[in-house]
C-alpha cells in the first residue's frame, strides 16, 4: 500500500454498472467509483475508456469522482467501437490505445481494471497484459458482500507474471525438482558440474523434441540417463511408444540396416519374413543408439533421412514407412575427429549435435562415489532381497581406495556397481567387513591390470633392445608399469601423485614429481619422451 | 540537531485522535514530533486518506518538513516551522470529514501572524466526527468565551459516501482565555431538526417522532428540514439543546440497514444520559474543550463521562504542555475535570 510511484487505472467506463439515475447511485456500488473511494488507496490518475455516446455518464462519474477523490484526475477517453463484443475490432483498438499510451513505469504504475466493459474487452485486456502491450497489473473490483451505504467493496491485483505466485512456483519447482530427481533416478550428485548437466537435460527433455547426444565414457551412465529421459517424457505424456536401445557397436554387415531400418521378405538370402526394424519398434518412443558413431556410412544416410522426414525405406523396400521416435545417441568417441578423418557424416553429426552432454567418467568427479555407493548398496540390497550395510571401518577404507588415484574405474559406474555387487553378495550377514573390502580392493586391482600385449611394448621405442636385454625382470615389469601410469597421466606431478600415493597419504614425500623424475632418470628416461611415445588412440 | 517529541500512535484510543491533537500541539509549540505505529492495531494499519489530509493541511499551514507522509505509513516525523495565517483551501477525500481536518488547525490559526479564510470541502456530518453544527452551536460559542474570534459558514451539506460539502470559516488571532463550567444552567430553548437530502421525507417523520414520544417535546420543537436533492443521499437527526451556560447539540446519522427508530433512539438516549448527569457538557464536547483549556495554561468543567478520547488528549497535552488533567468522579456520577 506504501507505494512511491503514483497509480493510474486504466479502464472502461461500466455502462451498466458505474451508471445510477439520481441520489441513489450513492447507495449502489460502482466498481469505478468506488475505486476512488477507499481510505486505503488514493488513485492519482484514471484513464476512463469510453464509446462516444456514453458520454454524459463520463461527465456524472467525473463530478462524482471530483467530489469523493480531489486527489484523482479523469481522463476521458473516447473510444469508437461499432461492436464491443466483436474480438478483432476491440482488440485492434485497445491495442492502437496501449501502443499510443507514453507509459512512464519508473514513475507510474498501471493497474488494468477488467471488472467493467464487456467480456470480450475484458479477454483483449488479458492478452495484452500478459503479451506486456499494457505494463501492469489486472485490477479486478468486487461488490461488498451486503450492498450497503460506504461499503465500497474489494479489489485484487493479478500480477500475471507467475513466477511471483509462491505456491504456483513452488510448484513448478517440486515439479521439475522430480523430474530432475527421476533423471538422477535419487541419485545425489555432489559434482557441480554433473548436476548442471542434469538441471539442463531436464529443460531440454520437457521442451523439445530434439536429438540428444550424450558423450562420454563407457559405463559413465549414458544408457541410464537415456532411459531416465524416456521415462520423464513418458510420464509428461510426451511419449507413448517404447524406450528402444541399440548398441550400434554390435551390429555389422548387412545385418545392421536390416535391424534397424527392417526389411521386406525376400530382400536379401535369409530374410524369409518382413521385419520391421528397431526404428519403427521405436515409434512414437525413444531411440537410444548408443556407440552411434560405430554404424556404417549407409546406415549413417539412411538414419539422417529417418532423422529429418521421419520416413525411410526398409532394406529391399520401395515403399516408405514412418516412424515418430525421439532420438539419443551415445558415443564414447569424439565424433568431431571421426568427422575430421571421414569416418562419420558431417550432416549427421549436425543433425544430432544441437544438444549436446559429456558425462564425466567417475574418476573426474570423485565426490560422486560416496552418494552412488549408497545408492548402488540399497539397489543390490533390494534385488538380493537383504539389507547389506558396511562397518564403518570398511566403508571409510573401500572409499579411501575408490576415491584415490589408484583406483581406475575404467568401466565407470558398470565397475562400482559390479564391485559394490561382489561385496554385497558375499557379505556375511549383511555386513561388509575389513576382509572383504580388502579383497575386493586387490581384486579390482587385478581387473584392472594392463592387458599383457600392451604391456610388452610399453618400452618399446624408449629403450633399445639392448638396454631392454640388460633389465632385470623385477626391474623392467616395475619400469613397465611406472610408464603405463605416465602415459595415462596428464602431467608428471598427476602421475607422481598416483605412483606415491600411499607416500603421500603418510605425509612420508611431499615431492613425488620429483621423485618419479629421478627414478625414471635412472633409466635414461624423462617426461618429455614417455609422452612423445605415447601410442596414438 | 532537532530534538523530536516520541509518540506511540497505538497508545489509548490508538487511531486518528492521537495524530490530530498531536498536530495541533506540535503546531503551537513548534515542537518536532515523531509519531510511531500509527493506528498499529486497527484493521488496515497506517495513515487513511482522511488522515492524510490532516496532515497535510497542517504541514502546509506551518511549512513543516515532513517524513513518511504517505498512504499506508506507520511512522511519521513532523517538524513544524512558523504558522502563517492566509487562506487555505483543502479538499478532503472519501467524503472524508472536515470538521476534524478544521479542529486540527483551528488552534494554531489561533496563533497565527495574521487573519485566516479556510474552505473546506468534503463531509459536513460524518458519522465518527462532530457534525459541523456541532462546532457552530456547542464548540465555537465556547471558544469565543474564551476569547477566540471565529466564525463558521456552511454552503452545503455533505454526508457520506457522496460527499460533496462545504464550509468555510474565519478565524482572528487571539490570546485565550481560561474558561469554567461548573453548571449546564438553566435551559432555554430545545429543539430536533431532522435534516434530510435525497431520502423519502417520511425517515425524518419517523425519527422526530420518536423524539416527541421519549423525550415528550411539542410540535414546534420538531423541525423537519429538507434539503436538496443534490446535498444527498444523507440524514442526520440533530437534538439542540440551548442553556445558559453551555449549548449541548446530540446527533443521529440515517444509515441504511438501520431504521429510522433506532437512528432517533441513539441520539435520544444520549441526550437523556447527558441531562441525567446534570453535567455541563457532554463527553464530545469534554473531549474537545481539553485542548483549548490547555492552551490557555487552566480551566474546569463537568462532564457526563469520561472517554477514552478524551483520556488519550489528556495524555498527548500532557507530553506536549505538561499540563496535569485530573479527573474526579462527582457524587452524581458525573465528573470533574480539571486543566492546569
Amino acid at each position: 500500500m506504501t507505494s512511491i510511484k503514483k497509480i493510474v487505472v486504466i479502464g472502461f467506463v461500466g455502462s451498466q454498472l458505474d451508471s445510477g439515475k439520481g441520489m441513489g447511485r450513492w447507495e449502489k456500488w460502482r466498481p469505478t467509483v468506488g475505486l476512488t473511494q477507499r481510505e486505503d488507496l488514493v488513485i492519482h490518475r484514471l484513464e476512463l475508456l469510453h464509446a462516444p455516446r456514453h458520454r454524459p455518464l463520463v461527465d456524472q462519474l467525473v463530478a462524482d469522482i471530483g467530489q469523493v477523490s480531489p486527489e484523482t484526475r479523469v481522463n476521458p477517453v473516447s473510444i469508437d467501437l461499432a461492436d464491443p463484443w466483436d474480438f478483432g475490432e476491440v482488440y485492434g483498438a485497445l491495442y492502437d490505445f496501449a501502443t499510443g499510451y507514453p507509459f512512464d513505469t519508473e514513475k507510474e504504475d498501471y493497474w488494468i481494471h477488467i471488472t467493467t466493459g464487456t467480456h470480450v474487452v475484458q479477454i483483449c485486456w488479458f492478452l495484452m497484459a500478459e503479451a506486456r502491450y499494457l505494463p501492469g497489473l489486472l485490477l479486478q473490483t468486487s461488490p461488498p458482500r451486503r450492498q450497503k451505504t460506504g461499503e465500497v467493496g474489494d479489489y485484487v491485483l493479478i500480477d500475471l507474471d507467475l513466477s511471483k505466485y509462491d505456491p504456483i512456483a513452488r510448484r513448478f519447482a517440486r515439479e521439475q525438482a522430480d523430474a530432475i530427481a527421476l533423471l538422477k533416478s535419487g541419485i545425489a550428485t555432489r559434482n557441480d558440474h554433473f548436476n548442471r548437466v542434469i538441471t539442463e537435460i531436464e529443460t531440454v527433455a520437457v521442451r523439445s523434441r530434439a536429438p540428444i547426444l550424450l558423450m562420454g565414457p563407457t559405463g559413465a551412465g549414458k544408457s541410464f540417463l537415456a532411459k531416465r529421459v524416456y521415462e520423464l517424457k513418458k510420464a509428461r505424456r510426451q511419449l507413448e511408444g517404447p524406450f528402444v536401445e541399440v548398441n550400434c557397436a554390435t551390429l555389422r554387415g548387412d545385418g545392421a540396416a536390416s535391424a534397424l531400418f527392417g526389411h521386406t521378405k525376400g530382400a536379401f538370402t535369409g530374410a524369409v519374413a518382413e521385419r520391421g526394424g528397431l526404428l519403427r519398434s521405436a515409434d512414437r518412443g525413444l531411440l537410444f543408439l548408443d556407440e552411434i558413431g560405430e554404424l556404417g556410412a549407409d546406415e549413417q544416410a539412411m538414419l539422417l533421412k529417418a532423422i529429418e522426414e521421419k520416413k525411410f525405406f526398409p532394406v529391399g523396400g520401395d515403399r516408405e514407412v514412418e516412424s515418430h521416435f525421439q532420438l539419443i545417441a551415445g558415443t564414447h568417441r569424439d565424433l568431431r575427429r571421426d568427422v575430421a578423418a571421414g569416418r562419420f557424416r558431417e550432416d549427421l553429426f549436425a543433425r544430432i549435435n544441437l544438444w549436446t552432454y559429456e558425462l564425466p567418467s567417475l574418476t573426474r568427479r570423485p565426490e560422486d562415489i560416496e552418494p552412488n555407493l549408497d545408492y548402488l548398496l540399497a539397489q543390490h540390497s533390494t534385488e538380493l532381497g537383504r539389507m547389506v550395510r558396511f562397518n564403518k571401518e570398511a566403508r571409510r577404507r573401500y572409499l579411501g581406495f575408490a576415491t584415490s588415484p589408484a583406483a581406475r574405474w575404467s568401466g565407470n559406474f558398470r565397475d562400482l556397481s559390479a564391485s559394490l555387487l561382489r561385496m554385497a553378495t558375499l557379505a556375511d550377514g549383511g555386513r561388509i567387513d575389513d576382509d572383504l573390502v580388502n579383497a575386493e580392493i586387490s581384486r579390482l586391482g587385478t581387473l584392472w591390470q594392463p592387458e599383457p600385449t600392451t604391456t610388452e611394448c610399453t618400452l618399446d621405442g624408449l629403450l633399445t633392445e639392448a638396454e631392454l636385454s640388460g633389465l632385470d625382470l623385477f626391474d623392467r615389469l616395475q619400469l613397465e608399469s611406472v610408464v603405463r601410469i605416465c602415459r595415462e597421466s596428464r602431467t608428471l606431478s598427476e602421475a607422481g601423485r598416483r605412483l606415491f600415493a600411499a607416500s603421500l597419504a603418510n605425509r612420508s614425500s611431499n615431492n613425488d614429481a620429483d621423485r618419479l623424475r629421478k627414478y625414471l632418470a635412472r633409466f635414461g628416461l624423462d617426461w618429455g619422451r614417455i609422452n612423445a611415445s605415447r601410442p596414438k588412440t | 540537531m532537532t530534538t523530536f517529541l516520541e509518540l506511540d500512535g497505538s497508545e489509548g484510543e490508538g487511531g486518528g485522535q492521537i495524530l490530530r491533537t498531536a498536530l495541533s500541539l506540535s503546531m503551537c509549540t513548534g515542537t518536532p514530533i515523531r509519531i510511531a505505529n500509527i493506528r498499529a492495531r486497527r484493521k488496515v494499519p497506517g495513515l487513511m486518506r482522511q488522515h492524510l489530509t490532516a496532515v497535510q493541511a497542517a504541514a502546509e499551514i506551518c511549512g513543516a518538513e515532513l517524513e513518511g507522509g504517505r498512504l499506508g505509513s506507520t511512522r511519521l516525523s513532523f517538524v513544524p516551522g512558523p504558522i502563517r495565517g492566509g487562506d487555505y483551501r483543502f479538499a478532503i477525500g472519501t467524503a472524508g470529514s472536515c470538521t476534524l481536518v478544521f479542529q486540527t488547525v483551528l488552534p494554531a490559526l489561533l496563533r497565527a501572524d495574521e487573519p485566516s479564510r479556510i474552505r473546506l470541502q468534503g463531509g459536513t456530518h460524518n458519522p465518527l466526527a462532530p457534525p459541523y453544527h456541532f462546532l457552530e452551536r456547542a464548540f465555537l460559542p465556547l471558544l469565543r468565551r474564551m476569547g477566540a474570534v471565529v466564525s463558521l459558514e456552511l454552503q452545503r451539506f455533505g454526508f457520506y459516501p457522496a460527499g460533496g460539502g462545504e464550509f468555510t470559516a474565519s478565524i482572528t488571532p487571539a490570546t485565550l482565555a481560561p474558561l469554567t463550567l461548573d453548571q449546564p444552567g438553566t435551559r432555554l430553548n430545545a429543539y430536533a431538526e431532522s435534516f434530510c437530502a435525497a431520502l423519502p421525507i417520511a425517515v425524518a417523520r419517523r425519527e422526530l417522532d420518536v423524539v416527541r414520544k421519549r423525550l415528550g417535546w411539542d410540535e414546534p420543537q420538531l423541525l423537519l428540514r429538507g434539503l436538496s436533492n443534490d446535498q444527498g443521499p444523507g440524514n442526520a437527526l440533530l437534538i439542540t439543546l440551548e442553556q445558559e451556560a453551555v449549548t449541548e447539540l446530540f446527533t443521529g446519522f440515517g444509515e441504511k440497514g438501520v431504521t429510522a427508530e433506532a437512528v432517533a433512539a441513539h441520539a435520544v438516549d444520549q441526550v437523556r444520559q447527558y441531562l441525567a448527569s446534570g453535567a455541563a457538557v457532554g463527553p464530545y464536547l469534554a473531549d474537545q474543550l481539553l485542548l483549548p483549556l490547555a492552551l490557555a495554561g487552566t480551566g474546569s468543567f463537568t462532564a457526563s463521562a469520561v472517554t477514552r478520547h478524551s483520556l488519550t488528549n489528556a495524555e498527548v497535552i500532557r507530553r506536549f504542555l505538561g499540563t496535569p488533567i485530573r479527573t474526579e468522579t462527582l457524587d452524581s456520577g458525573a465528573c470533574r475535570i480539571s486543566v492546569g
